[in-house]
């Protein structure tokens, strides 16, 4: 072998061993090329299209703002998917439990009052988080003492929470005089604010992201997390605790898509109304498949997400297309990067298995 | 080899989902090519209209389309240049409507009841631009603010009336998107109109529970649909945009549909926008959401427009087929109604 070709196979091997990060990113590209073609059919060119997306999302303060505030929630409801994912559950429910977090914060919000500004705000994320993970818990202890798969009970638990938040917001916390179904606007006091473009929220849901980083690579509970996510059962002869193990890592998933849900109410639309969380607990199974339940890679995987959303308006103002097309970007990446497909094609044998963020499926 | 195979394979996959999409795209591209640009829509001589769906899609074939057919006909007929946006997150009704602000568009057009905060809000801001808010009642005038609304009780009492005369098992019903002021004097007029033709009759109504989906949730809509069908009711008012339709579809496809089970459809008339629903579609109660805005973009256009509301036209559509179904005898009854509330001579009675 001569030296040229040790360097060339090397370098190869850099794409192989960093495969979890190539993926997802030729993924991007091959969904904006088909994309592309898309835009392109419709008579518009391509690139004026994306420039259309980007200028705004990004170079302009508003936009900058909302791509911020549209990226907060979903960095929060990827982690919570990903720390389940880590432990070997799939909460499908980040939707449910973020819903009832943004009531909770709202109402935290509302009712609580004579607290100084910063102690009001804390006191009020502390309510969605506590919400979030209680809620999450009751599909946790089914699991744990029932056996009853937190497929089913966390996507059960979203149509119940939606069900219950519709009574509370038409009845007894309903806004009087008001035709619409929602909340009261909460007060100054337990408003995030927004320092420049960038929401207050945005930067704690980073420092979380940083925080449920260290904790699952750096700690003993994440060392625990990490091989029941791997396999219980050497997980159960190691002497771990599973039933705990469950429990705690959906409180922890739970308080995480709370959290979520308290920045919204508390950072953007400073009240509740059944319409406004539309759809982001489900971004968040997106986003954390996209970050291959890496929680540090959910930012990006958010951003990308919250970009699209942003700039989405101006890509129809603009040029006429359609927003949805955004979502089709964002189909198409999630296909590639979650069936094997790309992986195999760019790295034959040596592809990883990209299903296996989680040993949960099916058990 | 293997390769060049897969690329081919999914450069053809592609065109083919290009090929699918296309179709609905062709239109949005005449529209924008109808007028120049809208580089300079300071200048006076150019004539500006924007437009802004609820969470909602232009070719809704209801609310958003109606208005957005109206405000299209209005900025071609006096020249000027339209565009619109299609909503997708109710959080963004403020960044959508700042599209056609930062460009100093004329008047942009606002669709929707959800709007309505949004909608003053803006116009607060940009005390420039005359907005026209469908669907919004002002409570307080806001001078460059219109509220077009529309007496949707007496369009509903007309299909109601109508449908007290027409019932066989006394049981009616309808289905309904979200519960607020324009869905609930549709049904409550329907309610009273059926009353007042047949007293023996029972409605059943149901709204859809608060959600972003309210009125784009056909499943929820077919399954109401199929509720009330089993339980009897022979009659069934879909009002509720996309949801609306499902139960109306949902009809269409029932056993003795258009013989002894009919469906009245809403906002338009649904006959040429629903026509899976022709089956058991007897009339609509349409409310004149395109002419209104059509109206009020023109008064924009010529400076006579007011803040305030601005109240449009409503009633029943026309009974197409069903005009050889429908008693002579049951028509003129109804007719007569109509017309009545129209002048004013007969009060609906509706509060809401």
């Amino acid at each position: 072998m001569t030296l040229t070709e040790t360097k060339m196979s090397n370098k190869i091997g850099f794409f192989v061993r960093n495969q979890s990060i190539v993926v997802p990113i030729v993924a991007i590209f091959v969904a904006f090329f088909l994309g592309g073609i898309l835009i392109f059919l419709q008579g518009v060119n391509p690139l004026v299209a994306y420039r259309a997306i980007f200028s705004e999302a990004w170079f302009d303060s508003d936009g900058l703002l909302r791509t911020f505030q549209k990226t907060t929630p979903l960095v929060l409801a990827g982690l919570a998917v990903t720390v389940g994912l880590r432990i070997g559950l799939f909460n499908i429910g980040a939707q449910g439990q973020l819903i009832s977090a943004a009531l909770a914060s709202a109402l935290a919000g509302i009712y609580i009052t004579n607290l100084p500004p910063i102690l009001h705000v804390l006191v009020a994320l502390f309510c969605g988080v506590i919400v979030g993970a209680l809620w999450a818990a009751i599909a946790g202890v089914l699991k744990a003492y029932r056996g009853v798969h937190e497929v089913i009970s966390t996507i059960m638990l979203n149509s119940i929470a939606i069900g219950i938040l519709d009574y509370l917001v038409s009845n007894p916390f309903k806004e009087p005089d008001q035709a619409l179904q929602r909340t009261k606007k909460i007060a100054e006091t337990a408003i995030l604010p927004n320092i420049g473009f960038i929401p207050f929220g945005f930067i704690l849901a980073l420092i979380i992201c940083l925080l449920v980083s260290v904790m699952l690579n750096r700690t003993t509970a994440g060392f625990r997390f990490n091989t029941v996510g791997k396999n219980k059962f050497a997980a159960t002869y190691a002497g771990i605790n599973m039933k705990l193990m469950i429990v705690t890592g959906m409180l922890l998933s739970g308080g995480l898509a709370g959290l979520g849900g308290a920045i919204e109410t508390l950072g953007i639309t400073y009240r509740f109304e059944p319409a406004f969380n539309a759809g982001l607990g489900f971004d968040g199974i997106t986003i954390a498949l996209l970050a291959r339940a890496n929680p540090l890679a959910t930012i990006p995987a958010a951003i990308l997400v919250g970009t699209l959303r942003a700039g989405g308006a101006s890509l129809q103002f603009e040029t006429g297309i359609e927003p949805e097309i955004v979502d089709v970007l964002l189909a198409i990446t999630l296909l590639l990067v979650s069936a094997p497909i790309l992986a195999k094609f760019l790295f034959k044998g040596k592809a990883q298995k990209s299903a296996n963020v989680t040993s949960g499926w099916g058990n | 080899m293997k390769r060049m195979r897969t690329l081919a394979g999914i450069s053809i996959l592609a065109l083919v989902l290009a090929a699918c999409s296309s179709g609905s795209s062709d239109t949005a591209a005449e529209e924008t090519a109808a007028a120049l640009d809208d580089s300079n829509c300071a200048a006076a001589e150019n004539f500006c209209v924007g437009l802004v769906t609820d969470i909602g899609k232009v070719d809704d074939k209801s609310f958003n389309q109606s208005a957005h057919e109206g405000a299209m006909a209005a900025a071609a007929e006096v020249g000027g240049f339209y565009k619109y946006i299609e909503t997708t997150d109710t959080k963004d009704y403020a960044a959508n409507m700042a599209q056609f602000t930062d460009k100093s568009y004329d008047v942009i057009v606002t669709v929707g009841f959800l709007m309505a905060e949004a909608t003053v809000t803006a116009a607060k801001a940009n005390p420039n631009t005359k907005f026209i808010g469908v669907d919004q009642f002002q409570g307080e005038e806001v001078a460059n603010v219109t509220g077009l609304i529309f007496p949707e009780d007496q369009a509903g009492f007309g299909a109601g009336y109508l449908a007290g005369l027409m019932t066989k098992t006394n049981k009616i019903g309808s289905v309904l998107g979200l519960e607020i002021a324009p869905v609930q004097l549709f049904a409550k007029g329907f309610e009273a109109g059926a009353k007042k033709s047949n007293p023996n009759v029972s409605v059943t109504t149901v709204y859809h529970p608060p959600a972003d989906n309210a009125f784009a949730d056909p499943v929820w809509g077919a399954a109401e649909a199929k509720k009330q069908l089993a339980q009897g009711a022979d009659i069934i008012f879909g009002a509720g945009g996309g949801t609306g339709n499902g139960a109306l579809i949902e009809i269409a496809k029932a056993e003795g549909a258009g013989t002894s089970i009919f469906c009245i459809g809403v906002d338009t008339d649904q006959w040429f926008t629903v026509p899976e629903a022709q089956p058991c579609l007897i009339t609509s109660a349409v409310k004149g959401l395109t002419e209104g805005t059509t109206d009020l973009v023109k008064k924009a256009f010529d400076g006579s427009i007011a803040g305030g509301n601005f109240v449009g036209s409503a009633g029943i559509s026309d009974y197409h087929d069903f005009a050889s179904v429908v008693p002579m005898d049951v028509q003129d009854k109804v007719a007569a109604e109509v017309a009545g509330l129209k002048d004013g001579s007969i009060k609906t009675g509706v509060t809401l």
